[in-house]
């Protein structure tokens, strides 16, 4: 009984309402705790700030006056997170694989790694424009009604279902 | 304000793991939703929303105040110029890198070597944004 109970939670994928339970549920949490909103994008911010040289940036210097907020502690627990929800399920510490990705192209690693890195670019600079991401604008806006995060989402959705079918089609050779 | 940042630590530590186990850490869970194999990403993010929804409005009903007792500050942001062309900039992102900004931090964790890629473009795309506002403040 506690070893399927224990499975359920650390080995086998989680059905869609336990996630949605949980990242739900961080929404009036974090409100009820810190009175703070859920949002992981900004903290970018914070990471340019701790990597480049950002003195001249005007932008930088007003929006991160502390350098290492509550947004990095966020950020490195996320992190943490990941590394616990795999080391518990027993799957290996590192992999190159991107799923169907990776499965399906035989790229050379330098060419995989530009083509993530131009849509960590594209994430990092439309987060910004658009004000937040998927956690800030799609769960945190419209869970609290916000009619800006529903335009906003409806625009992420579009974006990615364009970028997916086109890659789909040009790269992963069209199959249904 | 030590306890907040460990606050959030954890609370970080509970988000990429639940990330991770409900499977949003994967490429293929994201991208089979934009092309329609696979609407399992859906159903996450709007059981989150509702459940967002139900959790804000019994803080509403609690008197609109935090545990320690301060009025609610909810956060509301506004959409400019150039704020719905970033957000297809995103998602044009998103569809590729099947990643966001959040689940990208737990493919790390798990040591998805091209999730570094990913998270290493965000920072530069942040930096980015950051050279191109001190031209254009309205963006």
């Amino acid at each position: 009984m506690i070893e399927t109970l224990a499975e359920s939670i650390f080995v086998r994928p989680w059905p869609f309402w336990a996630g949605g339970i949980v990242i739900g549920l961080l929404v009036p949490l974090l409100y009820y705790f810190y009175n703070t909103a859920l949002g992981v994008s900004t903290g970018y911010g914070n990471l340019v700030k701790i990597i480049f040289r950002t003195h001249r940036l005007k932008w930088i210097q007003s929006h991160f006056t502390d350098t290492w907020s509550w947004r990095v502690f966020f950020i490195a627990g996320m992190i943490l997170g990941g590394f616990l929800a795999n080391s518990l399920a027993g799957n290996p510490g590192t992999t190159a694989e991107m799923g169907q990705f990776t499965a399906a192209l035989n790229w050379p690693a330098l060419l995989t790694a530009l083509y993530f890195f131009a849509g960590g670019i594209l994430l990092g600079l439309g987060a910004r424009m658009a004000g937040g991401c998927t956690s800030g604008h799609g769960i945190h806006g419209i869970a609290n009604l916000h009619l800006s995060s529903i335009f906003a989402t409806a625009f992420f959705l579009i974006g990615g279902v364009i970028a997916a079918n086109l890659v789909r089609i040009l790269l992963l050779g069209g199959g249904g | 304000m030590m306890g907040k940042k460990m606050g959030f630590l954890g609370f970080g530590t509970l988000f990429g793991f639940t990330l991770s186990r409900v499977g949003a850490s994967e490429f293929d869970l994201i991208f089979n939703l934009f092309v329609g194999r696979d609407l399992k990403l859906a159903w996450v993010i709007l059981t989150a929303i509702i459940v967002g929804f139900i959790g804000m409005q019994v803080l509403q009903l609690r008197g609109k105040t935090t545990r320690s007792g301060q009025p609610l500050k909810i956060s509301h942001k506004k959409l400019g110029r150039w704020s719905l062309l970033g957000a297809a900039l995103f998602g044009i992102g998103w569809g590729m890198a099947g990643a966001c900004p959040g689940t990208v931090l737990a493919q790390l964790g798990e040591g998805k070597i091209f999730g570094f890629f990913t998270f290493i473009g965000m920072i530069y795309g942040t930096y980015i944004y950051a050279l191109l506002k001190e031209k254009r403040p309205d963006l």
